[in-house]
């Protein structure tokens, strides 16, 4: 496989997942790629099948049949835990904010897997959250920031260590349309800044136009990508 | 932030939860503390005893498990200090009396001869020993003296009987603090058991275990009927002694077993909650291990609180229990070390099997699972 622009940080051949509690064939045969530096969205009406794939993809689940190369590199032979922590960071749509800690804390708890003392943490955090535009709130918990706020620190948590891709599932699903507008730029100003690769899972159309790519599921099938 | 923060606000995030399994854990260890400390300085006080007097072996009645319910001629003592190995003899009944109007229930009297090598190891405060020819006198352990409000030259009643109280004694054993002496003759009469004494104590040439040994045959051969003890050795076989331990051991490890259960059921429905955002920790990259570390640390850190409070609880209880006139007697307040070092790991280790399989269901959560979990 060649380097370089364009070669897939993603592939993605014959995914199939089953589960046998309520006995669901959630993917049926879904082969896919993503190039490096992508913006994919993945679209398709409830249940299709959407999570699930991210999930494969980001390695938090494995496929009963097919398999899913990182750069190359089997899944299935890969460190997960140091993949998690270091190459790919999550976004999903309730935030899954820790609601003991500040924003600023919660940015930093994947950080407890990286080489950073404590005092680079700190400040790396409030670095990552000046990114996201809420240096103001660093010391707020989460009940305190508005759904949008919160949002943007779950994104700041997702780029703690620095990942080359991001994976959200339904990011602007509990979001207002102003608060979807400001997430939808934050993470088209990440992708120029960080030339990061996004693969998001969404209902909205606007979220799927700004994308370069759409992946349509139904029933566990691509559709369509267009 | 530090891990340690993050384990530390975890537990503060349900501050009734964890502080009521802290209480639970703090009154198991209070209880160990308690319990195992009154018998480790019953043992100690009874070895103090011994040393002090320089007493190396004890006889009894062969058959005997304690002084209490044995019996022994006193006339032995001269055949005895004729042993080789013996320096000196001394006789001892012991008998217990109670003093109901100031509800002492169970003193111990011990009858002792004027010029025994019993009455080493014991400084008078006021008054004076024991002296041949005292018959209505008797000597009042400090504890004693005080529980009953007695001081030299006063009068006292024992058993129904009048007497003086000649003199007023400290002893290095809280027993005879809380003790009362009478001249051995005096306590045989009131008894009705002349000439005769529960044990015989003997203090011999050499201390060396080795010599010990050699002496206690040769005495036994001689005199039919006795077991003579190496003193040490007579202590620690004491039924009550050992009785003492076996139940405070025993409840304490109860208390200590229930305390690990808390613990358990606490951190099982703190993970329980919890598993979503414990398959947050995982989805961001968290290894296994640093799971259970969290979940440990947070039962770590509820038992070591759980600790220093059962720490405290003991100290109050035990100050609790001198406001009763008849445990001041015989019960030492102060908690000897070891015994707090070994409460305090024995807290830590049970919390830590209480943590442990909650611990390792958190690290065992799949992260796509956990992340359905509603
Ligand atoms: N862990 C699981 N156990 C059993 N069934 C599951 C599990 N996860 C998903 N499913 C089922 O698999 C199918 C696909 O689920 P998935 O969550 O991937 O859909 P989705 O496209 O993300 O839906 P939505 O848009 O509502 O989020 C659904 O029928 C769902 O009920
Ligand atoms: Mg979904």
């Amino acid at each position: 496989m060649s380097d370089g622009n364009g070669a897939p940080i993603l592939r993605a051949e014959g995914l199939v997942k089953y589960y046998p509690d309520g006995n669901v064939q959630a993917l049926r045969g879904v082969s896919l790629e993503v190039r490096d530096g992508e913006f994919v969205a993945i679209t398709g009406p409830s249940g299709c099948g959407k999570s699930t794939l991210l999930h494969l993809l980001g390695g938090l689940d494995r496929p009963d049949s097919g398999e899913v190369w990182f750069r190359g590199a089997s899944m299935a032979r890969l460190d997960l835990d140091a993949f998690h922590a270091r190459r790919i960071g999550f976004v999903f749509q309730s935030f899954y904010l820790l609601p003991t800690l500040t924003a600023a804390e919660n940015v930093q708890i994947p950080m407890f897997e990286g080489p950073w003392p404590r005092p680079e943490r700190a400040r790396r955090a409030s670095d990552l959250l000046a990114e996201v535009g809420l240096s103001h709130r660093a010391g707020q918990r989460p009940t305190r920031l508005s759904v949008g706020e919160r949002q943007r620190v779950a994104i700041a948590r997702a780029l703690a260590n620095e990942p080359e891709l991001l994976l959200a599932d339904e990011p602007t699903g509990n979001l207002d349309s102003a608060s979807q507008e400001e997430i939808l730029r934050l993470l088209g100003q990440l992708r120029d800044r960080r030339r990061i690769t996004l693969v998001i899972v969404t209902h909205s159309e606007e979220v799927a136009r700004a994308a370069d790519r759409r992946i349509a599921i139904k029933d566990g099938r691509i559709l369509a990508t267009e | 932030m530090r891990f340690i923060t993050l384990i530390t606000k975890n537990v503060i995030h349900r501050p009734m939860r964890s502080a009521l399994t802290a209480l639970g854990l703090s009154v198991a260890i209070a209880a160990v503390i308690v319990l195992v400390g009154i018998s480790w300085n019953f043992e100690r006080s009874f070895l103090a005893i011994y040393r002090s007097k320089g007493i190396d072996m004890v006889i009894v009645h062969a058959g005997s498990s304690n002084q209490l319910s044995s019996s022994l001629e006193v006339g032995m003592v001269d055949r005895l200090r004729r042993i080789e190995g013996v320096a000196d003899a001394a006789p001892t009944l012991v008998d217990t009396v109670a003093f109901e109007d100031q509800n002492l229930a169970s003193v111990l009297v011990d009858g002792w001869e004027p010029d025994s090598l019993l009455f080493k190891g014991i400084r008078m405060l006021s008054g004076r020993p024991l002296r041949r020819g005292d018959d209505r006198s008797v000597l009042l352990g400090r504890v004693l003296a005080l529980n009953l409000d007695k001081k030299a030259d006063d009068p006292i009643q024992v058993s129904g009987e009048s007497f003086r109280v000649v003199g007023v004694f400290e002893s290095d054993s809280l027993f005879e603090n809380g003790a009362l002496v009478l001249p051995l003759t005096v306590l045989q009469k009131m008894m009705g058991r002349e000439g005769q004494a529960t044990g015989i104590v003997i203090s011999a040439t050499s201390s060396d275990p080795a010599f010990l040994d050699s002496l206690r045959r040769r005495i036994e051969s001689q005199i039919p009927g006795v077991a003579a003890t190496p003193a040490r050795d007579y202590v620690v076989a004491d039924t009550q002694i050992r009785l003492a331990k076996a139940m405070s051991w025993t409840t304490g490890l109860i208390a200590m077993v229930m305390g690990a259960l808390g613990m358990l059921n606490t951190m099982l429905m703190s993970i329980f909650e919890r598993t979503r955002e414990i398959g947050i920790l995982r989805a961001v990259g968290w290894r296994r291990h640093r799971v259970l570390v969290l979940v440990l640390g947070e039962a770590l850190v509820i038992a070591t609180a759980g600790t220093l409070i059962g720490g405290v609880l003991a100290a109050v209880g035990m100050q609790a229990l001198m406001l009763s006139p008849t445990a001041r007697g015989f019960i030492d307040p102060n908690i000897p070390i070891e015994v707090l070092g070994l409460a305090l790991a024995m807290g830590i280790g049970l919390s830590l099997l209480g943590g442990l399989y909650p611990a390792a269901r958190a690290a065992a959560l799949d992260p796509t699972e956990a992340l359905r979990h509603e």
